[in-house]
């Protein structure tokens, strides 16, 4: 099996329902050891490479962090009861620990699960599955991919416009206001010309026939197949497992808009 | 959907990738602010991440375009390749809908500055609500959480509203909205004036 033959839509609703089922849950081990399953899963399944995937993955470390620490800092546990955790120079009851961690942790779950689905997937199928599989209106989805085709058009644009200035010795904007009127200057020509496009770009699609009509055939065919209903199982049961895991260990705790 | 002319929703999609690449450069500004002020980072900015609902909405002026756009710049992101991931969609899809609320009760006929502000500031409550459920911010004291709030309404109202409607009042000035809601109203107040 490999993440990147299932359908895009099961895929994207199945990280949806285990995003979903982690936020009902509030302690730290349920999503290390849910977290610990889907990193596995990425790499057993999913031909992502380390580096792209890092790379990724650290801003949330640092996300995750100042969540934690804010989290240290301004927890509304109202006892000071309970263990003290020393930290070296700072100290902290044991409940505010464990909240911050678990909250910290939970962040890091969501940005495993969301990398998962991010590196594995098609962009184009993904549209196409999700004509096909969740009705989006083809009027929107073709209006997209048109749309998501500006974009090297648009950045072939920038440097045009910047030439453009820097030939007729417009100067860069100092201060506050001059990079906010240099902005302007970028940012107006730009989509002045990118609505230009667009105009014509639809004008086009109706002229060759586009009417955005449901009953339309698809050159390619995205399909749900067992396989994405085992991509469901797995998730559910690697969920499953975390709680009960969690549970055994006597940590376990549901989100009810804690302490 | 029907009542849409193909270049209105076209163009609604250009903006909205436009504007998906911008809120893609916004996240590690976000990342910074939260590293240094934790959550609340985030919500300074915030209003950024609501500002293609407003633009759509006040240039195409038709049920669904705050929305839709909305939630086309967030398929658009997950496209593009972001961390947040498919559940992205779904927060697109509650800031649109807070910001398309706020039209929704002007029954689509009221476009200026206060309305906008509003609709601003509705996306920052539905967003708020759903990243309380979803992040957890119920683990943190209420007066922060307050704070939170405030700075993202603050911000939802002056990025999106303000900045926004600056942004599509210079656009229909070039001239480019002829065909468009927006367009349409320049002229008239050009040829009124004169």
């Amino acid at each position: 099996m490999n993440l990147q033959e299932l359908n895009p839509s099961m895929k994207a609703i199945t990280i949806v329902l285990a995003v979903f089922l982690l936020a009902f849950v509030f302690d730290p081990i349920t999503p290390l050891l849910f977290s610990s399953g889907v990193v596995i899963l990425t790499f057993l399944f999913g031909r992502v490479s380390w580096k792209i995937w890092s790379l990724y993955f650290v801003p949330f470390l640092i996300i995750a962090f100042g969540f934690f620490w804010t989290t240290l800092i301004f927890a509304d546990t109202g006892s000071q009861a309970g263990t003290i955790v020393d930290l070296g120079f700072l100290t902290f009851s044991h409940s505010d620990f464990q909240v911050a961690i678990s909250l910290a942790l939970r962040v890091l779950g969501f940005a495993l699960l969301s990398l998962l689905f991010i590196l594995t997937t098609n962009k184009t199928e993904f549209l196409l599955s999700l004509m096909q599989q969740l009705k989006l209106s083809p009027k929107i989805a073709y209006g997209v991919l048109a749309g998501y085709r500006f974009l090297p058009m648009m950045m072939t644009e920038w440097k045009a416009i910047r030439m453009a200035h820097r030939i007729r010795g417009v100067r860069r904007g100092k201060g506050i206001s001059g990079r906010v009127q240099e902005m302007k200057r970028y940012v107006i020509p730009l989509l002045a010309s990118a609505i230009r496009k667009a105009e014509r770009t639809a004008i086009a699609m109706e002229s060759k026939g586009f009417t955005g009509s449901k009953e339309r055939t698809f050159y390619r065919n995205m399909k749900v197949t067992p396989k994405d209903w085992v991509f469901l199982g797995v998730m559910l049961s690697l969920y499953g497992v975390s709680v009960y895991c969690s549970v055994r260990w006597g940590y376990f705790q549901w989100y009810d808009g804690q302490l | 959907m029907n009542k849409w002319k193909m270049r209105e929703i076209v163009v609604m999609s250009v903006l909205s990738v436009v504007f998906a690449v911008v809120y893609l450069a916004f996240l590690p500004v976000g990342k910074l602010l939260v590293g240094f002020f934790g959550p609340i980072g985030y919500d300074l900015i915030f209003g950024i991440w609501f500002i293609v609902s407003i633009i759509a909405a006040y240039i195409i002026r038709k049920p669904g375009a705050a929305f839709l756009s909305e939630t086309i710049a967030a398929i658009i992101e997950v496209m593009l390749g972001n961390a947040v991931g498919p559940m992205l969609i779904i927060s697109g899809m509650i800031q649109g809908l807070g910001a398309e609320a706020v039209f929704a009760v002007t029954r689509y006929r009221m476009y200026n500055v206060w309305v906008l502000m509003a609709a601003g500031m509705g996306s920052a409550v539905f967003s708020f609500v759903w990243g309380y459920f979803l992040s957890g911010y119920a683990a943190l004291a209420s007066p922060y959480v307050a704070a939170m709030f405030i700075a993202r309404l603050i911000s939802g109202a002056v990025i999106a509203g303000l900045l926004g409607k600056a942004i599509s009042d210079a656009l229909a000035k070039t001239g480019v909205l002829y065909n468009f809601e927006l367009g349409k109203e320049h002229r008239r107040n050009k040829h009124g004036a004169a």
